[in-house]
């Protein structure tokens, strides 16, 4: 497995940071550049080049797996016959470090801590190939944060309450290190303190679905997601019970978790590692009909659509099915490539108290994606929300979307009603604070 | 100016110095005059410091090596640091500079490196003994190197057992790749023994995912001595599916399948878990997956619902979604793949789109005709018609079931689609008079499209025939002249007729001109070739489909050379690389993403710029040898425009849209030039919709 570097480059298709490509000739890294810039110059929109691009110039040929992150490329060129996955992989952990890191991934922020980015390259990738450490946890021993350096160069005292030992002091490295690597699990360095122990969970749920033109549901999907941050001291071993664990199927798992414990007990028993984790991702069926697995979609949206010559009308009417609020929903149509203007009214009907204002909702047309955007941010229960209007396109027949996109939140529900039913930790002897909470998501194709 | 920070007496203004050194590197500036400056800054307590000194090193280390000697000492003093991470740093540093002079230095700390009490230690310098093998093999075997990564297999820090791992295996690829055959007695071989074999499987559950995929990847190699074992090492391997990072579980896959050729059950679902990355990630699953149920289509059956398109789906995406959904259609989830492709129409857009799912479509086609309800079957019908322009003489075997349902069209395109199946096939139907016979009797009641093609079809069927058909053609033409309406089947009839009677042999090349075949092999890659490629799930083999060969040139530049993979070829790989010469003219499943390759263009690359290529020429000097051509022409212009606008005109596949464009420029038909763009609008929509 070779990934050979990895190129950052800005909006504009210029490098603004790569890695040493010490063993490669200098136009080596270029030429993946002009590669991956020439196809997505060529490509007729985007979404149209693929993800890995071949480069076959070199005696050597290679290939150059990219992703978009904040309107940069990163990109990961590979050679020999590598798994593409590893590349892609390895991208998005690297991409999750520098948002740990800086909080936002934009050119400002990599540009303004070119040094930590570059320390970090150097960190998470050998010049042979090999990507090295990428947790989060380990890393933060070796290559200092922004916020941390600020706060090193603030304080004159060096006892921050809350931030772990090991990070104290100027010289972090030689205590640091001793900590991280010598520590018998990969994930976890040895030697954590925290004098307030707490670990929180979050469930989160993602509903995937596409709605026919009919109305009937095609295909919904619910994938869950334990996100978990620790702030354990020493090596805290967990057991984590749920009531219902047969909820969730297809399970994968960080690597803390013990498998076998899984099968037979379906409990979770695991020694975290330090800071934010995935615990695991499960994706959840209901149990009763074994032939369609779909999950409800918890609200139901009626299109009456009019197509005309040089643009249309229409009338949505949205509709909640759940008990609880729907929170930040969010409709998009896309209305053509050849599409002007749009116009339309909102309103509300239905059971609940009638408040028919600017509160229950928003419009917007941006004319450059020539998207129609429509947001409610609170969606009580079986509520009606209307949104009636009109768009107007340069061509006689105007060519929309057939499909709306709508996403949506709902704040301490789950799908799949799991729950937890309880956290037990031996090997310390320390009280802790234990949290969980739920949270689901959605994001529908409805098609018309 | 910054030389003078460089030699501040202040820490910090010396630290920003160096930043700013590295910074205008970045951007390409030649800052290499300040090495000696920078040199100085070195030896210092601040690791971040350190760490950006080494950056510059590493940068200056090819172009001045004369320089970076001076750094050799300062190497070795931090190769004794007490803070490991200070020895790592300056050990992995070494390793990457590439500066032969520095190489010498570099054994002595490497030596104690890996005997380091730290794994941190250990682990970084086992690559870099990887690495000082790629630049000067007999300083790693002289010094025992490879004796001591051998040992470190056995290390207690499963970590520094993956790096191990990786390390050895990068020197066996090196060793194996520089010199042929016999290489089995050359030490720095990497073969995993049985003993071997129980440690790495002991590694692999505590190691980070990418020693994982660096420990299955040597799982991969090795030979198992009997089938227990086989199973043994799948039973450790397969809990790996249950892993977050899915090159793990690609790579877990891989062992799989070179252990015991088979899929199963157990891999559906991280499959499908990979479904919910994001799209990158999704397009190489899918490409892997595709693979995968070549070999088994019945794996993934019940979960078709997944490989749905979102409208917001990358095309990249929608591609590989739609190739495999009807990979999967079987009897079970035909209805829900039907509706999901919305109308028939979208299968036989997928049928020319994607060559390789053509038979599957016509499989999924039949299915629908023999439900008999009528408007199924007229649909399919003029599909089925798309897909035989698109791939002549494939899927003659169909043709039974068509004419068996000929009382059952009433729409005068299923009609015409017919017909013209007949016309184009009349010489393997035996009683296409008799089916034309039928049109021609109702002739005056048809309407305008399909008495055209029912002339068409008849005086085709009587070229084809003559002898069995003399009596059709005659009252056709009779019909058609006499008491037709329509002054276009009038002006037709009488140009077939006095082709008839004056040059038989002209209306022949003029009516029977045939549309170049293009071949197409029937499944996406060869049997031979798809057992090759899953023992490469997860490689850029399997996403390309094509064995690393035909793509993996050379290996790593300066390191390795051409021999590399030629040295591994065994006899099966050679057999394996005459399929691939032969598949290379024919066609994998490669949608123009590789253009850059040096081969001969395939699949829709080929036939997208068929109007260039010899075939193309042929084809129109072709219709163009008989002075009568141009008059006539018009006709075989007409008659792909008439056809084609029911259909053809918003086939999806360009490849369609550029073969029918030469027609019309060449028969001076009074479409107007830009058609071609017109019918692009409606294609990339009906894409979109997927």
């Amino acid at each position: 497995m070779a990934i050979d570097g990895l190129i950052i480059l800005d909006p504009t298709g210029r490098p603004i940071i790569q890695s040493s490509y010490t063993t490669y000739p200098a136009a080596y890294p270029l030429l993946h550049i002009e590669a991956l810039n020439n196809a997505l110059a060529k490509a007729p929109r985007e979404g149209s080049v693929d993800p890995v691009i071949y480069v076959g110039e070199l005696s050597c040929s290679s290939a150059c797996c990219h992703v978009e992150v904040g309107g940069m490329r990163f990109l990961a060129t590979i050679s020999g016959d590598v798994d593409p996955l590893i590349a892609f992989a390895f991208l998005d952990a690297f991409i999750e470090i520098l948002q740990d890191y800086f909080g936002v991934v934009s050119v400002a922020t990599l540009k303004d801590n070119f040094d930590i980015v570059y320390q970090l390259l150097e960190e998470t990738l050998d010049s042979s190939g090999h990507p090295l450490t990428t947790s989060p946890n380990l890393l933060s021993d070796i290559v200092l944060s922004p916020s941390l350096i600020s706060k090193l160069l603030a304080s004159v005292s060096p006892a921050t309450p809350g931030v772990p030992s090991v990070r104290q002091g100027g010289s972090f490295g030689s205590n640091g290190a001793s900590g991280a690597f010598t520590s018998p699990i990969p994930w976890r360095k040895a030697g954590v303190r925290h004098n307030h122990n707490e670990i929180l969970f979050d469930v989160v749920e993602e509903m995937r679905g596409i709605v026919g033109k009919n109305g009937t549901t095609l295909v919904s999907n619910v994938f869950g997601k334990i996100e978990s941050n620790s702030k354990l001291s020493g090596t805290p071993d967990l057991t984590l019970t749920f009531t219902n664990p047969n909820v969730m199927t297809d399970c994968a798992f960080h690597p803390c978790v013990r498998l076998q414990k899984w099968t037979r007990d379906n409990a979770l028993s695991f020694v975290p590692p330090e800071g934010r984790f995935i615990l695991a991702d499960y994706q959840y069926r209901p149990p009763q009909s074994a032939l369609v697995s779909n999950v409800p979609i918890p609200l139901s949206l009626k299109a009456n659509m009019d197509m005309g010559e040089f643009g249309g009308t229409f009338a949505l009417t949205l509709t909640s099915r759940l008990i609880k609020v729907m929170e930040n929903l969010e409709l998009k149509f896309y209305l053509g490539e050849d599409a002007t203007s749009a116009q339309c009214t909102l309103s509300s009907a239905g059971s609940s108290v009638g408040s028919v204002g600017s509160a229950d909702g928003s419009w917007s047309f941006n004319s450059r994606t020539k998207m129609l955007q429509w947001e409610i941010l609170n969606m009580r229960s079986s509520g009606s929300w209307i949104l009636r209007g009109s768009w107007t396109s340069k061509i006689k027949a105007p060519r929309p979307a057939h499909a709306f996109q709508i996403h949506f939140e709902i704040p301490s529900y789950s799908f799949s009603s799991l729950k937890v039913d309880q956290l037990r930790l031996s090997s310390e002897t320390y009280k802790m604070y234990k949290g969980v909470r739920m949270r689901s998501k959605g994001s529908i194709e409805w098609r018309w | 100016m910054l030389s003078v920070d460089l030699n501040s007496e202040y820490r910090d203004k010396r630290k920003d110095a160096i930043k700013r050194v590295i910074a205008s590197m970045t951007v390409g500036k030649d800052v290499s005059g300040l090495f000696p400056d920078v040199l100085k800054n070195m030896q210092t307590d601040d690791l971040e410091q350190k760490k950006l000194v080494y950056l510059y090193l590493m940068n200056y280390a090819k172009t001045q090596p004369e320089l970076v000697i001076l750094a050799v000492n300062t190497f070795v003093k931090d190769s004794e640091d007490p803070n490991p991470l200070v020895r790592a740093l300056a050990i992995r540093t070494m390793g990457c500079l590439r500066a032969e002079k520095i190489i010498d230095y570099l054994c002595d700390p490497l030596q104690r490196a890996l005997r380091d009490h730290n794994p941190y230690v250990r682990k970084t310098a086992a690559l870099c003994a990887a690495k000082l093998y790629d630049l000067k093999p007999e300083l790693v075997i002289e010094n025992g190197f490879l004796d001591q990564l051998r040992d470190m297999i056995s290390d207690s820090n499963p970590m520094v057992v993956a790096n191990t791992v990786a390390a050895l295996t990068d020197i066996h690829i090196s060793a194996t790749s520089n010199q042929p055959s016999d290489s089995t007695s050359d030490p720095a071989v990497f073969s995993i023994t049985s003993a071997i074999l129980n440690k790495l499987l002991i590694a692999l559950n505590e190691c980070s995912e990418w020693g994982r995929v660096a420990i299955l990847n040597a799982l991969a190699r090795y030979d198992a001595t009997d089938d227990k074992e086989s199973e043994h090492i799948c039973e450790r391997v397969v809990p790996q599916f249950q892993h977050v990072n899915g090159s793990v579980v690609l790579a877990a896959m891989k062992v799989i399948m070179i252990h015991i050729r088979n899929l199963i059950r157990k891999m559906a679902p991280p499959i499908v878990t990979l479904l919910s990355s994001p799209p990158e990630v999704q397009w190489v699953a899918l490409r892997n997956i595709n693979l995968l149920l070549q070999k088994r289509s019945d794996l993934l059956s019940n979960e078709m619902r997944v490989f749905f398109c979102k409208y917001n789906d990358p095309l990249y995406v929608k591609i590989e979604k739609l190739d495999i959904m009807v990979r999967l259609a079987s009897d079970s989830n035909v209805d829900a793949l039907l509706s999901e492709l919305k109308d028939i129409k979208a299968i036989g857009q997928t049928a020319i789109l994607i060559e390789s799912a053509a038979e599957r479509c016509v499989n999924v086609l039949l299915e629908l005709i023999n439900t008999r309800v009528s408007y199924v079957v007229q649909e399919a019908v003029v599909v089925m018609k798309d897909i035989f322009r698109k791939y002549p003489l494939t899927y003659e075997g169909v043709i039974p079931t068509l004419c068996a349902n000929l009382e059952k069209l009433d729409e005068p395109e299923a009609k015409t689609s017919l017909i013209w199946i007949i016309g184009e096939y009349a010489d393997k139907i035996d009683n296409a008079d008799e089916l034309l016979g039928i049109f021609v009797d109702s002739f005056i009641e048809e309407s305008y499209q399909v008495q055209l093609q029912t002339l068409t079809a008849v005086v085709k069927l009587f070229l084809k025939k003559p002898d069995s058909s003399q009596g059709v053609v005659q009252r056709v033409l009779n019909t058609a002249t006499k008491d037709c309406d329509s002054p276009d089947v009038r002006d037709r009839a009488y140009i077939y007729w006095r082709l008839l009677s004056t040059d038989p042999g002209a209306a022949k090349a003029v009516v029977l001109a045939h549309r170049p075949p293009i071949s197409i092999p029937r499944t996406t890659v060869s049997p031979a070739l798809l057992e090759e490629l899953l023992g490469e799930i997860s490689s850029l083999a399997s996403v390309y489909h094509k064995p690393a060969q035909t793509f993996v040139g050379h290996g790593r530049v300066g390191a390795d050379s051409v021999q590399r993979k030629g040295s591994e070829i065994s006899d099966a790989q050679k057999a394996l690389q005459t399929v691939v010469a032969g598949q290379q003219a024919e066609n994998l499943l490669d949608l123009g993403d590789d253009s850059a390759q040096d081969e001969q263009p395939s699949g829709l690359a080929a036939t997208q710029i068929l109007p260039s290529t010899p075939a193309a020429a042929n084809f129109l000097s072709g219709t163009s040898a008989n002075p009568l051509d141009d008059l006539v022409s018009i006709f075989g212009g007409m008659e792909t425009m008439d056809t084609g606008a029911g259909s053809l005109s918003t086939a999806l596949s360009p490849t369609v849209t550029s073969l029918s464009s030469p027609f019309e420029g060449f028969g001076g038909s009074p479409a107007p030039p830009s058609q071609p763009a017109q019918n692009a609008q409606p294609q990339e929509d009906l894409l979109g919709l997927f």
